[in-house]
């Protein structure tokens, strides 16, 4: 069946309940009956949890706050709910019917903003490669093209919105997993700044400053409607973004006034060049920006180009998952062992545990200075270069096919290292902890979606907001639908 | 010799050279005077810069050089603490013998460095501090002790004690301190100034360093007035480029928050030792005792209580393995610079035992102690949100007790240990990041100064600034003169 609902956005959805015309329960029900249509197709959502939404629906339409009535759905990694299944895309968890103890802060944001939850999508073991196929739970199938990666590792939310499941999903972002996501689906994916939203208390902000959380949507207004909803700093969080001046959806239709962009469309890592399709989704956005009257001249960042920071980094990751594998072990209450993880997770556990404290200081305090020779670029000061804006493609290829990421017992790590090539946008601005957006403005011609990054200087949500909108107004995608939608 | 000058507070000496009754040359060569007076007695200072200090005050006198003309502290003597805030070009020790002996040269100007220069202040010379800044004492080995000018017998804290001694005997108004588990508040107390630990993120710690790999050291200042604690906080406040997190900017200057007084609060107070039945010395509680008496008169509502995390002995967990972690850490960098590995040989017993243990610290142990650490700061920051405003603490368990008990080099840990009742109240906000205040409210029954420590939610120096203003007036400090002064 097709309704009308699904070409909704949140923000119309909510509209509907507002005023009336419309129950939280008909959304829910609604929202529902897509899934169990697309998701034999698309695999995207992985935990149902249809009872417990229709419930709600019936009882309060969810909290009383913006989104009062819409339905959402969880990334099956971050935002824990109490009871519920969680298996961060782990056979190892699923074999233990894992349930957590606690609700996560972001998720608590969510529902006192009057979202439903019915239900949670999938994602690769741990979150680790920027494709959601993880063992435990199959492939997310790309709505655009089935048998294409959907990205990852929020690939499961992004297949589901696009889709047209529901209107927005949570989903987070420790190297580019809300951006790369959002490329490959068509999507808007707003990474905002380290300590914009709470990753707590599941999350350490020190440790695990990688990581940032948010949504994908398919507008700019909802991502910013969410962005107002669920910021702010809980009790002991570690770094907390410089709070926003007014609300963010105020932003969106404020003029940006004439911005000074670069563009990059080379590799910033070297090695693979990239994809031409890729090339030119970039260079299609500057045209489209220079037309709205803004500067754009071919320059990037320097400071995070450098093969040992990459080297570097890769213990910081592998330390992280050695840390994960142990931890998720105490809460289990077995040490998980080779047979209960897949081959990169294994290999990427066993290089962390050689990594020293002392290694683990070093390589952060690298990334630290290679932040601030990166940070001259945005600065206005006088020693800055005074951008506003940088433009890249998001990735370095279109959505790729489903098993080009796997790692395999003789080359365990392959995953990892073919994924560099995909991927060398996004994960520097992890390390700075600025924000970046994808936004769908291109599509190559298999039809498939092609998306641009802008990067601001941290703090500033707000930038990218109002240049989203400018973007999305100019060059509107909300009609454009994929092959398999609601 | 004794001067008026050594009278007057940063702001006062200021004012001087801004109404032209005093240049900046005759401020630094009057600070010089008082240095050479005081240092055989204090030995406050590990090396001076005094030429460089002489070029720099006859540049300023002609409204020349880094620092404008309309600079708030044009030509005003400061001192930097020999730890970690560099300069390019000149010596750099962090209380180690090693680096002085290999003539160690810093290569590049750490961001705050800079901007107290900016600011005016003429700096001349670096402070003593114990080796790496690990103790709460200033008795390094390769620079002897610092004395405490109100008893030169007795320690004058650490691990800023030579900034603290030399701003208590008049020698400069004001120096840079830097405080990773007291280092500020601790040395405050014991000499009777005020030291203002800032908020994680206030203060850039850049370039060199990384508020994300040392997420307990904070840097500010130590100053004899309350004014100048706000006034200084003006100049060294706010975001570097690259910084990889940012405290809530405040919307007005400190200095202004002067003589406005909060609306009613709800406070705290705490005089039990945490997690122990240890007794804490009288004449700390009495320091407490005083400042919520005088708060209680201005109109707060003062009563026992406090965080009950700060009784658990959890409180603890991450210290350990995070200071061994930074004591091998922080001796792997030096050695890189100055091209040799450090051994035993070249650091004293207590920096070798923490190292030695630091080096066998994996990088999952190392998250597990980050992960205690905010686990600790989640349960106690849930105070502030549960509706209480201000915690007052003694600053000290434990008068300061004389020179040789906290540092014992036969047996490092027997002194080592010995923090434990004489600091037990100021690490708890480096875990958590919040900010922290000693003001010298009393004297102990042996003249010794007496500091109450006072503990605001994330972000709120202004808080303290207001709070410690009060103080100021109704038990003013500024006429009490140690034994030791100019």
């Amino acid at each position: 069946m097709t309704d009308d609902f699904a070409t909704l956005d949140a923000t119309s959805q909510a509209e509907l309940v507002r005023t009336g015309q419309v129950s939280p329960l008909e959304l829910v029900d609604a929202a529902i009956n897509r899934v169990e249509k697309l998701n034999p197709e698309l695999n995207a959502v992985i935990h149902p949890l249809f009872e417990r939404a229709r419930a709600e629906a019936a009882k309060t339409g969810g909290a009383d706050g913006p989104f009062h009535g819409v339905p959402i759905l969880f990334k099956d990694l971050g935002c824990q709910v109490e009871g519920e299944p969680y298996h961060e895309g782990m056979k190892f968890l699923k074999g233990a019917d894992f349930r957590p103890k606690h609700t996560d802060n972001l998720a608590k944001k969510y529902f006192d903003a009057g979202f439903i939850l019915i239900g949670r999508t999938n994602t690769p073991e741990l979150g680790l490669v920027p494709t959601t196929e993880p063992v435990a739970h199959g492939a997310t199938h790309n709505p655009w093209q089935l048998g294409r990666t959907s990205g990852g590792s929020s690939g499961g939310s992004a297949a589901a919105v696009a889709s047209g499941m529901v209107p927005v999903a949570h989903a987070n972002d420790g190297g580019g997993s809300i951006r790369i996501p959002a490329s490959c689906c068509g999507l808007v994916g707003l990474k905002p700044t380290r300590g914009r939203t709470s990753t707590g208390p599941e999350l350490n902000d020190i440790s695990q400053f990688l990581m940032t959380e948010l949504c994908v949507s398919r507008t700019v207004r909802d991502t910013a409607a969410v962005l107002d909803s669920v910021n702010g700093p809980f009790p002991g969080d570690a770094t907390q973004a410089p709070p926003p001046s007014r609300p963010y959806l105020d932003e969106v239709g404020t003029d940006p006034g004439k911005l000074k962009i670069g563009i990059q469309t080379t590799n910033p890592i070297g090695g693979t060049p990239i994809h031409p399709d890729c090339v030119a989704a970039a260079e299609n956005a500057a045209k489209l920006l220079e037309s709205l009257g803004h500067t754009v001249e071919v320059a990037a960042p320097k400071g995070f180009d450098s093969d040992e920071l990459i080297m570097q980094f890769g213990a910081v990751w592998a330390a992280d998952c050695s840390y994960l594998l142990t931890d998720w072990g105490k809460k289990v209450g077995r040490e998980p062992t080779a047979d209960d993880v897949e081959i990169l997770t294994w290999a990427l556990a066993e290089m962390g545990k050689s990594v020293t404290a002392t290694q683990l200081v070093e390589a952060v305090t690298e990334a630290m200075k290679a932040n601030r020779v990166a940070a001259q670029w945005w600065d206005k000061g006088a020693d800055g270069d005074g951008f506003d804006l940088l433009l890249t493609p998001t990735l370095g290829e279109p959505p790729v096919k489903h098993g080009t990421f796997d790692s395999t017992p003789d080359d365990p790590l392959r995953g990892f290292f073919r994924s560099a090539g995909f991927v060398p946008y996004t994960a520097q601005f992890n390390m700075s902890g600025q924000p970046g957006i994808s936004l769908p403005l291109h599509w190559n011609d298999e039809r498939l979606p092609i998306g641009v990054q802008l990067v601001a200087a941290f703090g500033r949500e707000d930038l990218l907001l109002r240049v989203a909108a400018q973007l999305e107004t100019a060059q509107p995608w909300v009609d454009r639908r994929p092959p398999v939608f609601a | 010799m004794g001067d008026d000058l050594a009278q007057l507070d940063a702001t006062a000496q200021a004012a001087l050279v801004r109404n032209g009754d005093a240049t900046p040359s005759e401020l630094v060569e009057a600070a010089i005077a008082r240095i050479e007076t005081l240092q055989p007695t204090l030995n406050a200072l590990t090396t001076n810069r005094f030429e460089r200090a002489l070029d720099d005050a006859k540049l300023a006198d002609a409204g020349e050089g880094v620092a404008t003309a309309d600079a708030p502290f044009r030509g005003v003597p400061f001192l930097l603490k020999d730890l970690a805030i560099p300069m390019a070009g000149e010596p750099a020790y962090d209380g180690m013998r090693a680096l002085k002996e290999a003539g160690y040269v810093a290569t590049e100007t750490s961001h705050l460095a800079r901007r107290w220069q900016e600011a005016g202040f003429i700096i001349l010379g670096r402070t003593n501090t114990p080796e790496l800044g690990i103790m709460p004492t200033t008795e390094p080995e390769a620079y002897g002790p610092t004395h405490n000018p109100w008893d030169t017998d007795k320690t004058a804290g650490g691990s800023s004690g030579g900034s603290a001694a030399a701003v208590a005997s008049g020698m400069v108004p004001a120096a840079h301190a830097s405080d990773g588990g007291g280092s500020i508040r601790i040395p405050a107390a014991c000499c009777g100034l005020v030291g203002l630990k800032t908020s994680r993120g206030r203060i850039s710690v850049g370039p060199g360093s990384g508020e994300i790999a040392r997420p307990l050291s904070v840097q500010f200042a130590v100053t004899r007035t309350v004014r100048d604690a706000a006034a200084l906080l003006d100049v060294a406040a706010g975001p570097e480029p690259g910084d990889p997190f940012v405290a809530p900017h405040l919307a007005r200057p400190y200095a202004d928050l002067l003589g406005s007084e909060p609306s009613p609060l709800r406070i705290g107070l705490m005089t039990t030792m945490p997690g122990t039945d240890e007794p804490v010395h009288p004449d700390c509680v009495a320091a407490a005792e005083t400042a919520a008496r005088l708060l209680e008169a201005s109109g707060h509502k003062v009563e026992i209580a406090h965080p009950s995390a700060l009784d658990t002995p959890e409180r603890l967990d991450a210290f350990i393995p995070i200071w061994s972690t930074m004591a091998a850490s922080n001796m792997a960098r030096l050695g890189r610079l100055i091209g040799r590995e450090l051994g035993q040989d070249d650091v004293e017993p207590l920096t070798w035992l923490l190292a030695d243990h630091g080096h066998k610290v994996d990088s999952v142990a190392y998250t597990d102690a980050l992960f205690a650490m905010q686990s600790f700061a989640r349960r106690y920051m849930q105070w502030w949100s549960d509706g209480w405003d201000l915690l007052i603490t003694p600053a000290l368990g434990e008068p300061p007790p004389d020179l040789g008990v906290l540092s014992t080099p036969d047996d490092p840990y027997v002194g080592f240990g010995k923090g434990a009742t004489f600091t037990p109240y100021t690490p708890a906000a480096n875990q958590n990041g919040q900010p922290a205040i000693s003001v010298p409210i009393s004297q102990g029954a042996d003249g010794m100064p007496a500091g109450v420590q006072l503990i605001a939610d994330y972000g709120r120096e202004d808080l303290l600034i207001q709070l410690a203003a009060l103080l100021e007036v109704g038990a003013p400090w500024s006429d009490r003169r140690p034994a030791v002064h100019a």
